[in-house]
Parts: C-alpha cells; sequence; structure tokens
C-alpha cells in the first residue's frame, strides 16, 4: 500500500442552475491574458449537447484518454511509434473553430453610426484576428438548448440509443436539459501527463493536482490531444500549453479555488481523499463494468489504522489526515456511493466526482389531469425524462446499476425529508425507501445536511499547505521583505 | 663512494631520460608537420601554397617565428610587416590557426624543421609529380574515386558526399564543401594540389583523412581527373542550380500531397461538418 492524499471534488449536478459563475470567476483570475481568450477553464455545458470543444467527448474523433489493448494500457492519441510519423503536427487535435474564435465588441460602433432607421450595434470584432467577425458559435452556444436538433441531437452519448428515445429528448413538453460544469479532473492516471514529451506535465506530490511547467513546456500539444475530457489548452501567444491549476494558490492560503468559492448553487465541494498508489494501473485496466467500483476501492478509509499508519510512513502531513477523515468527498463517493467519476471508461481516474442529477418526471395525462405520481415508489427515476441509459453513458460507463443506485437514494432522502417537513408521506413508506434504497435515516439526514445545508468549512475542508515552511527549503520567505513591493514575476516566453 | 656511485646512476638515468624525451618530440613534430603543415610547405622541395621552411630558422629570428606559428592570424591582423609581405608571396594566401599548436610544440616543429634543413634530402622535400601529360586511364579511375565507384585503400569517404564538380551526373554531387571544377586552378597547379591531398589540413577534412590517408596512386589519379575539369571550357554550373531548385519545388510539392493523403483521416474540425449536417 502506498497511500498518498489528493484534493479532490465533488459538483451535485441536482443543485446546479447554470448560472456560469464559476466560469466567470475562472475567466476574470486565471485566462484573461493574452492568448487564452479562448480558453474556459471552468465551463458549463448543457447536456445533451455537444459541449466545448464540440463533441469533446467523441475520442473517434479526438483520440483522448486510454484505451485496454492486449492486456495493457495505451494512449490513444500517441505511442513510440506514431509521435515519430507526427512529430510536426498531431493529427487529433480541436481547431480554433471547435472552441470558438474568441470575440469582444467594437463599442466605439455605438457612437459613431451613422444616423439612420435602426439602433446602433456595437459589432462584433475577433480578439485573434482583430477584424470584425460573423458570430457562430461560443463556448456556450447550445447553453438551454436542450432538445435542438444540432447541438443536442449530436450529443455522443445518445450513442446506442433508440429513435424513439432520441426523438423522446426533442419532443415538445418532454425535452430535458441538465448542466454539467466542468473543470480538471486532476486524474489518478492522467494521459494528459503521459502523453507529454517534455516531461513538463506533472501530479504535484503533496496533493495531486495536474500542473504544467511553463519553463519546461516544447508546445508539442500532445497533452492537448490525449486529454480526453478537453482540459489542457494552448496558448499560442507564450507557446506553451495551459490549464486548471485548481488555484493552488489560494488553497495554499486555505481558500477554495476561485469557481468552488463563487458557485451560487453551492454545488460544489472539495476535500482529500487518501488513495493507494500502487493500484492505479491494475484499477484502470479492469473492464468497464467494473470500473466505478474498482476505482472507490482505490480510496482509502482515512479511520482504517493500517491506512494511518501507512499514510504517516509516507510523509502525509497528521493535518492532511484530519482533513482526509472530515472530507464532503469521501462521503459523497465512498460511504454514500452517490458521486460517481465522469466518463470513466476513458480510463484516467479522474478525481472529481458528479452526483447524477434528478429530472422530471414524465407527466401522465388523465382526461385534463396531469398526474406525476404514481404507486411504484422509484419508478419516476426510470421514467424521468432524462433516460437512465443516458446518465450511464455519461457517469456509469454504460453501465445503469451504478447511477440508479446514486439515484434511488437521493429519491429515498428526499422521500425521507417530505415525511418529516411536509408529512403528506406516512413514515412507513419513507423508511421502506430508505431501506429499498440501502440507506438508513441517520445517512439520509447526513446527506440531507450536506446537500442541503452546507456552509463553507463544510463544503471545502483543505488542508494546511504549509507553504511558508516548504518554500523555506529553496528560500528565506522573509528574504524580499520590507524591499519590494508589486513586481512583476518572469512571464512566460516561448523557447527554450 | 656510494654516493658517488648512486649520482652517477641518477645523472646517467637523467640524461638517457631526457635524450628519450627529445627524441619523441623530435617523432611528435615530425608527425605533427606530415598532418598539419605539408599540404603547404615543404622543407627543400620549392614552394607550394606556403614557402619552402629549408633553413627558415636563419632568415628570421626564433622568438619571431615561434610567435607567428602559434598564432599567424593575429599577426596579419596586427599589421606585421613581415607577415605582409609573406602573405603578398602566397598571393593572399592566409596561413589558419593550426589546432593544437602553442608557442612550445612551435618552439619543437622549429628544432625538427632545423634538423631537416641539415639533411641533404629532408623527408618533406615534397612530392616529385611529372609533368608528362596524365594518360585517359588516369583520368577515369580519378573520376570514379571521385563518386565513390572505387573505394578509397585506406577506407576514407567518397569526395562526392561532401564536395561537387561539374560534370558529375545532374546535382554535381554534395553541397557542403567547394566546388572542385576549378580546383586545379586555384591550388596552383600539379605539385600544390598533389601535396594538399597528401594530407588535407582544414578542419573539416583534416579529421576525416588523419587515419586514412590517400595512396599516391589515388593522389595521381585524382590530380588526373582535377586537371582535366579545370582545363574544359567552364560549363553551365547554372543548370546544376537551377535543377536543384526544380528539384526541391518538385519535393516539396510532393511531400506535402504524400503527408496530405497519409494524414487523410486527420481531424479537420468537427462543429463545421456537425452543423452543416454531414455524417
Amino acid at each position: 500500500m502506498d497511500v498518498r492524499s489528493q484534493i479532490s471534488m465533488v459538483f451535485h449536478l441536482d443543485k446546479c442552475i447554470g448560472c456560469h459563475t464559476c466560469s466567470i470567476a475562472c475567466k476574470n483570475i486565471w485566462t484573461d491574458r493574452k492568448g487564452t481568450e479562448y480558453m474556459w477553464w471552468n465551463n458549463v455545458e448543457t447536456k445533451p449537447g455537444t459541449g466545448y470543444p464540440t463533441k469533446w467527448e467523441d475520442q473517434s474523433k479526438y483520440k483522448g484518454g486510454w484505451e485496454l489493448k492486449d492486456g495493457a494500457l495505451r494512449l490513444r492519441s500517441t505511442s513510440k511509434s506514431k509521435i515519430v510519423f507526427n512529430i510536426f503536427h498531431s493529427p487529433s487535435m480541436p481547431s480554433m473553430d471547435d472552441y470558438y474564435e474568441p470575440w469582444t465588441y467594437d463599442y466605439g460602433e455605438l457612437f459613431n453610426a451613422p444616423e439612420g432607421g435602426d439602433q446602433p450595434t456595437a459589432k462584433p470584432i475577433s480578439m485573434v484576428t482583430g477584424k470584425y467577425l460573423e458570430i457562430e458559435a461560443g463556448p456556450n452556444w447550445d447553453d438551454d438548448l436542450g432538445g435542438s436538433r444540432i447541438y443536442a441531437a449530436n450529443d455522443p452519448n445518445l450513442e446506442g440509443m433508440n429513435e424513439e428515445q432520441k426523438a423522446q429528448l426533442s419532443a415538445v413538453e418532454r425535452l430535458v436539459m441538465f448542466y454539467f460544469p466542468r473543470i480538471c479532473n486532476h486524474c489518478l492516471n492522467p494521459s494528459c501527463v503521459a502523453a507529454c514529451p517534455s516531461g513538463s506535465l506533472y501530479k504535484r506530490g503533496e496533493d495531486g493536482i495536474v500542473l504544467n511547467d511553463q519553463k519546461r513546456c516544447r508546445a508539442w500539444r500532445a497533452c492537448i490531444a490525449a486529454c480526453p475530457y478537453k482540459k489542457m489548452f494552448y496558448n499560442w501567444q507564450t507557446g506553451k500549453s495551459e490549464k486548471c491549476i485548481l488555484c493552488y494558490p489560494r488553497l495554499e492560503t486555505g481558500q477554495a479555488p476561485a469557481c468552488f468559492h463563487s458557485c451560487v448553487g453551492r454545488i460544489r465541494y472539495l476535500g482529500v481523499l487518501l488513495y493507494d498508489a500502487e493500484r492505479i494501473e491494475e484499477v484502470a485496466k479492469r473492464p468497464d463494468e467494473e470500473l466505478i467500483e474498482a476505482h472507490r476501492s482505490i480510496v482509502l478509509d482515512p479511520f482504517d489504522p493500517a491506512v494511518l499508519s501507512q499514510a504517516a510512513a509516507n510523509g502525509i502531513h497528521d493535518s492532511v489526515i484530519e482533513a482526509a477523515q472530515k472530507s464532503p468527498v469521501y462521503k459523497f463517493v465512498k460511504q454514500w456511493k452517490l458521486a460517481l467519476p465522469p466518463h470513466i471508461e476513458f480510463r484516467t481516474l479522474p478525481m472529481l466526482f458528479y452526483v447524477p442529477p434528478m429530472s422530471p418526471v414524465m407527466a401522465q395525462k388523465h382526461g385534463d389531469v396531469i398526474s406525476h405520481t404514481s404507486d411504484d415508489l422509484f419508478h419516476d427515476i426510470d421514467q424521468a425524462r432524462i433516460p437512465m441509459q443516458y446518465l450511464a453513458k455519461l457517469f456509469g460507463a454504460g453501465h445503469e446499476a451504478k447511477v440508479r443506485y446514486a439515484l434511488r437514494k437521493q429519491k429515498a432522502v428526499r422521500i425521507y425529508r417530505r415525511w418529516l417537513t411536509v408529512g403528506d408521506i406516512d413514515e412507513a413508506t419513507a423508511d421502506r425507501m430508505l431501506r429499498e434504497a440501502d440507506t438508513t435515516r441517520d445517512e439520509a439526514e447526513a446527506i440531507y445536511r450536506l446537500t442541503s445545508l452546507c456552509p463553507f468549512e463544510d463544503r471545502f475542508v483543505i488542508p494546511p499547505m504549509y507553504r511558508e515552511e516548504a518554500i523555506e527549503m529553496m528560500q528565506d520567505p522573509l528574504e524580499a521583505k520590507q524591499t519590494t513591493g508589486f513586481g512583476f514575476m518572469e512571464g512566460p516566453a516561448r523557447g527554450l | 663512494m656510494m654516493q658517488r656511485t648512486i649520482r652517477h646512476l641518477l645523472t646517467t638515468a637523467a640524461v638517457v631520460i631526457v635524450a628519450m624525451g627529445s627524441a619523441r618530440a623530435a617523432d611528435d613534430a615530425a608527425s605533427y608537420f606530415r598532418q598539419n603543415c605539408m599540404s603547404c610547405h615543404t622543407i627543400g622541395g620549392g614552394r607550394l601554397v606556403g614557402p619552402d621552411l629549408k633553413n627558415v630558422t636563419q632568415s628570421k629570428d626564433r622568438a619571431w617565428l615561434q610567435r607567428f606559428v602559434a598564432n599567424p592570424k593575429s599577426f596579419l591582423d596586427g599589421g606585421d610587416p613581415y607577415a605582409a609581405r609573406l602573405k603578398e608571396e602566397a598571393r593572399g594566401a592566409v596561413m589558419p590557426n593550426i589546432s593544437g599548436i602553442d608557442e612550445t610544440k612551435a618552439s619543437s616543429l622549429l628544432d625538427m624543421i632545423e634538423q631537416e634543413s641539415k639533411l641533404p634530402k629532408s623527408q618533406f622535400a615534397g612530392l616529385n609529380i611529372s609533368y608528362q601529360p596524365f594518360t585517359s586511364v588516369d583520368v577515369a579511375n580519378g573520376r570514379k574515386i571521385i563518386l565513390g565507384e572505387r573505394h578509397l585503400a585506406n577506407g576514407g569517404p567518397a569526395c562526392i558526399s561532401c564536395h561537387s564538380v561539374s560534370d558529375m551526373a545532374m546535382l554535381g554531387g554534395g553541397r557542403l564543401a567547394p566546388d572542385l571544377t576549378k580546383v586545379y586552378e586555384r591550388m596552383l597547379g600539379r605539385k600544390n594540389l598533389a601535396s594538399w591531398l597528401q594530407a588535407p589540413a582544414t578542419p573539416t577534412m583534416r579529421p576525416l583523412f588523419v587515419n586514412t590517408s590517400l595512396t599516391n596512386d589515388e593522389i595521381l589519379s585524382l590530380v588526373a581527373y582535377l586537371e582535366t575539369t579545370a582545363r574544359q571550357p567552364q560549363q553551365a554550373s547554372d543548370t546544376a542550380t537551377l535543377s536543384f531548385l526544380f528539384l526541391g519545388l518538385g519535393g516539396t510539392v510532393l511531400g506535402f500531397i504524400g503527408a496530405d493523403t497519409i494524414w487523410r483521416k486527420r481531424l479537420r474540425g468537427v462543429r463545421k461538418p456537425m452543423v452543416r449536417g454531414d455524417k
């Protein structure tokens, strides 16, 4: 057992309202520089939809992630032989059009436009070429376009569904959508790191944050093709790749990352998970249907004495272990089994987990009365407007069992709370549902509290990073005290 | 008594060691001369590109010579009048700085030259090359050697891998090194060219041929061939340049077409075809 710690995340999709506040918070802090205009380290997608970049989940086009070939894990995008032939050009990279051409507006037009019959308009102007452009796409072009015949209908997750099911998703009064906020998953088996020819990408030892060394990056862009979530971005200005850094400067000062901090719906949870690094390869090689369970099993119990002694032997600080014991992520992922990794079939073992969203039930119409109830308490999970098959593609590697389990438990908690607060459901029914959903009153209460009544300190359990001690090894933290004020760090530049 | 014996023995030993040392130094100097100097200088064999070095130590003071040999360029740049005269005599050819030389080495070289000057015929008297016209067999052999069709006896690389000669095939040979068509004229004739070929002393050629020197037969053939090419009327070397240009352009176009075919399955954008409704 090789115990390591990872700052890990849960996004509770049932609470996401798709307001994009997270994206804006991230953009304003990190990607408002030249060369990063098109990057959205955090973005919110409407599902069903094609996302950003367009159809990123379609690995037949983008060749991201790992595949299991002859019992070995192989990168889809590259290999020792492929890299020779693709040394000057990686063939599976999204073009700017697949992201979008970033633009701003020429606001001068508002004042200079000649007098006419119409209101003057600020003309859109490209932030790349500086020329006027006709906007054809944006980073959330299909925002709220559930049911769109272009975007929703081309969602790669619809693969394998029959025509009737697909038609239903775009039928009037039945169409449905939910939001899917995405950041870098800070995977345990990151394909971007594996693909990097210059060794500039690395997974930070103390907390598992995946970072790109701006000095070692040589613009090969192998990571762009290799990341199946398309969360590596290339900065054309500096000639370096960039990615979500999980706001590590904020974490190091005890603050939650900007997107977490600003989340209006409080859907984001952050905490430490202890995991067994020895088992990563073995787990990543499991067949699809076993992946979720195996991934969960790699997460270790922070109360187990054997784990604790190994953690201490690996130099994990007591305060980190304490944080791991209080981690909301551990509860969602391991104890309650509510949170599931996105597209685990890419085999990068993402460490960002999603609580799958409940969706409106199919309404039944009896004469003029529209009814939403039924005798079978869980029926609307299977008859919800988002087909289970669809959610299974996203969160279950195509297998429904784990997704159904998570949804049933959420539903049971709702019924239980309804019995407590509204009282139109009797106690026996509530208890039966809890039992059938493999949970208890205590657990349901805990789930309810962490879902609904969660202050900052419950949602974000950030271990102290001892940054001041860590940098002491390299420099005296007080070296520049009283000598410099605001200054400039060395910017990244193309070349060696 | 005992002490005196020991002192005597020690003195003898010291003398022997010094003698052996100086003998080795002379050998070193000779082989160094062979590799680095012989392509331009003789000792008692007349002028090549550089002057005949016989009795050079009597015509100029030793200290000056020593410093000049160690760093000839700086002398010429420094405007030394004697050095300028040497340059004029050599028709503008300038003695390059020789790698691995310093004042000690220069001194041992001068010693060696002094010794050799006293001999009736020095080992560095240069080649005796006849001024009879060459036979066509020699010329043909030279061409084969340049083309690499005939291997060099000591295993040196073929000339054409770096040099070009105007009547060679389409591109005239390699472009890394000077064109050899008129080298016979540039080197001022048979003797100079042959001496040069004995031990080519440029920084690029020296390491290639230091252990794989050309045999006298090969040198003869090469000189024969190069003399013929130099005497032929100047062919349009523009043709070679032009064909090189067109070949390059054609190759590039073919390369692009090939790359486009090999990578025809590459990603050409996802969004536009999707919005257009392509399958």
